[in-house]
């Protein structure tokens, strides 16, 4: 048998296709799987979808760039849970596309920020100028946020591509209540609005299930 | 997860080490013929490949790879639903480092829970812990030196919106405060006039020259009769009220402001400030560490 890999070294497309059976292997193993398993394709008992005006401050979120420096995941360590709160579990971002988990820590992890006592008027000032709250801050402000309206053109879509397409459990009542909402109370939110609500939500499905686990 | 990739996972990791072993001592033996010749029988411009098993030491590292994945994969989990001999998660070894220091730190914590919180500047060790705390906790509103922000108050001084007892310092951290100023520029008259006469007398409260500097004189005294509406919170004399958070206005340290624009603005729309309560997301015994770091800020040095 010694000799047989001389037929595979002088044929260079067979040599490939042997490659990608091999290397696959290791995706066959290891991502496969976790698409059927239920730790990482059931939601968490107590995660509730995102209302239109989270949606629109995770879109601004997203914009803004806001995940190339804050991370959206607490590792399973004492010095993290300690500092932020309760560690991330998959079940909790089954219905995040794209998830924001990132792996840059610039700034500090915010996949628990809604469970801090912080009130929304630290947000906004935190948000127009860092600075002025936290002098060491190197964030840089988003003044802008607090003049921009949300642009609300393209959320009935997007509610629908999430209940459609990644299967959010929306129901046509809370798409139809959401839109209204749209309209009415939300129709002059701010982006600054929607960022803050965002960041004010986040953490609290993973904080009540720990509790009704206890 | 199911029997299904349970299995899928066994029989490909398991499949795989048996395929890469069986394929390693395929090739790391020569049959008679191929020992026998000296060179491979590739010749390129003159140039002959010499015919060399593979490096016994490469080999063995390769075995050793082998032997090491079929070791790690008896202890940790590894092969579908088989937990490992050890027994070992990541959650496991969670809880593990968050009991032992736990263990650690509680009779650290009943020992600073004996300090009165007067003493506490006098034991560097539990002022260190309640330095980390106050960095975590609080030093996001009130600055990292506590000299707080507009809106936010300095911890660092002697002035006191809700006291500076160490009970009134406990209840602001366990239980919150909440300032709300309500919009006065209906109750002192309604006009811009009076807005501008009040701005100007909060001014000159703590400011000696406005007073007696004649051009203020007819706002002072406009104002000074209707600001006994401000007196519920604020005092007669101005000096606050502590048991609502009333601040004093004759000092010259300003929580928000102490512009003539600002000072108006606050009168006709009022506002309103928030300390949240800390009591669960801090343990009693933390917040009596963080009690006696916050006291010590503003005592004089020795």
């Amino acid at each position: 048998m010694s000799s047989k890999h001389a037929v595979i070294e002088k044929n260079i497309g067979l040599m490939i296709a042997l490659i990608l059976v091999i290397i696959s292997f290791g995706g066959l193993v290891e991502i496969v799987p976790l698409f059927w398993h239920k730790s990482t394709t059931q939601p968490l008992s107590t995660l509730r979808p995102y209302n239109a005006l989270e949606m629109a401050g995770r879109d601004i979120y997203i914009r803004e760039g806001c995940h190339v420096c804050h991370t959206q995941m607490v590792r399973p360590l004492r010095a993290e849970t300690e500092r932020y709160g309760p560690y991330s579990v998959a079940s909790e971002d089954v219905w995040e596309h794209p998830f924001l988990w990132g792996s840059k820590r610039t700034g500090p992890d915010l996949a628990r920020v809604g469970l801090r006592p912080i009130t929304e008027q630290w947000h906004r000032e935190h948000l127009r100028d860092p600075r002025h709250v936290v002098p060491e801050s190197n964030m840089p402000g988003y003044p802008w946020l607090q003049h921009n309206t949300v642009n609300w053109s393209t959320m009935p879509r997007t509610l629908h591509v999430f209940k459609n397409i990644f299967g959010v459990p929306y129901t046509d009542e809370d798409i139809a209540e959401q839109l209204a909402k749209i309209e009415g109370e939300w129709a002059d939110a701010t982006e600054e609005d929607a960022v803050i609500a965002y960041l004010m939500s986040l953490g609290h499905a993973r904080a009540e299930q720990r509790e009704e686990a206890k | 997860m199911s029997g299904f990739w349970s299995g899928w996972v066994i029989v490909l990791v398991v499949g795989n080490l048996i395929f890469y072993g069986l394929l390693l001592l395929g090739n790391s033996r020569l049959t008679p013929e191929e020992a026998s010749r000296d060179t491979t029988g590739h010749v390129f411009d003159g140039i002959e490949e010499r015919n060399q098993p593979m490096p016994r030491w490469w080999l063995f590292l390769f075995i050793g790879t082998l032997l090491f994945s079929a070791v790690y994969l008896a202890l940790y989990p590894g092969l579908g639903n088989f937990p490992g001999l050890l027994g070992w998660t990541s959650a496991g070894q969670w809880q593990e480092e968050v009991e032992r220091a736990a263990e650690q730190s509680a009779p650290l914590f009943r020992e600073y829970a004996r300090i009165p919180i007067e003493e506490m500047r006098n034991h560097p060790e539990a002022l260190a812990v309640g330095g980390r705390l106050f960095a975590n906790h609080c030093a996001i509103c009130h600055g990292s030196d506590a000299r707080g922000a507009r809106g936010y108050p300095n911890l660092t001084d002697q002035d006191w919106l809700y006291g500076g007892t160490p009970e009134d310092i406990r209840t602001s951290i366990a239980k919150g405060r909440q300032g709300t100023m309500m919009p006065m520029k209906a109750l002192i008259g309604n006009t811009e006039r009076d807005v501008r006469d009040m701005a100007i007398y909060v001014q000159s409260l703590s400011n000696e020259n406005m007073r007696n500097n004649p051009g203020y004189a007819d706002s002072i005294a406009r104002a000074e009769p209707k600001f006994t509406m401000c007196a519920a919170c604020h005092g007669a004399d101005g000096t606050g009220n502590q048991v609502i958070g009333g601040p004093n206005l004759t000092d010259r340290i300003w929580l928000h402001s102490p512009r003539l624009a600002d000072i108006e603005a606050i009168i006709r729309n009022g506002i309103s400030s928030l300390m949240p309560p800390h009591e669960g997301v801090l343990t009693e015994e933390q917040i009596h560490v963080l009690t006696g770091y916050v006291y010590q800020l503003s005592q004089p040095q020795e």
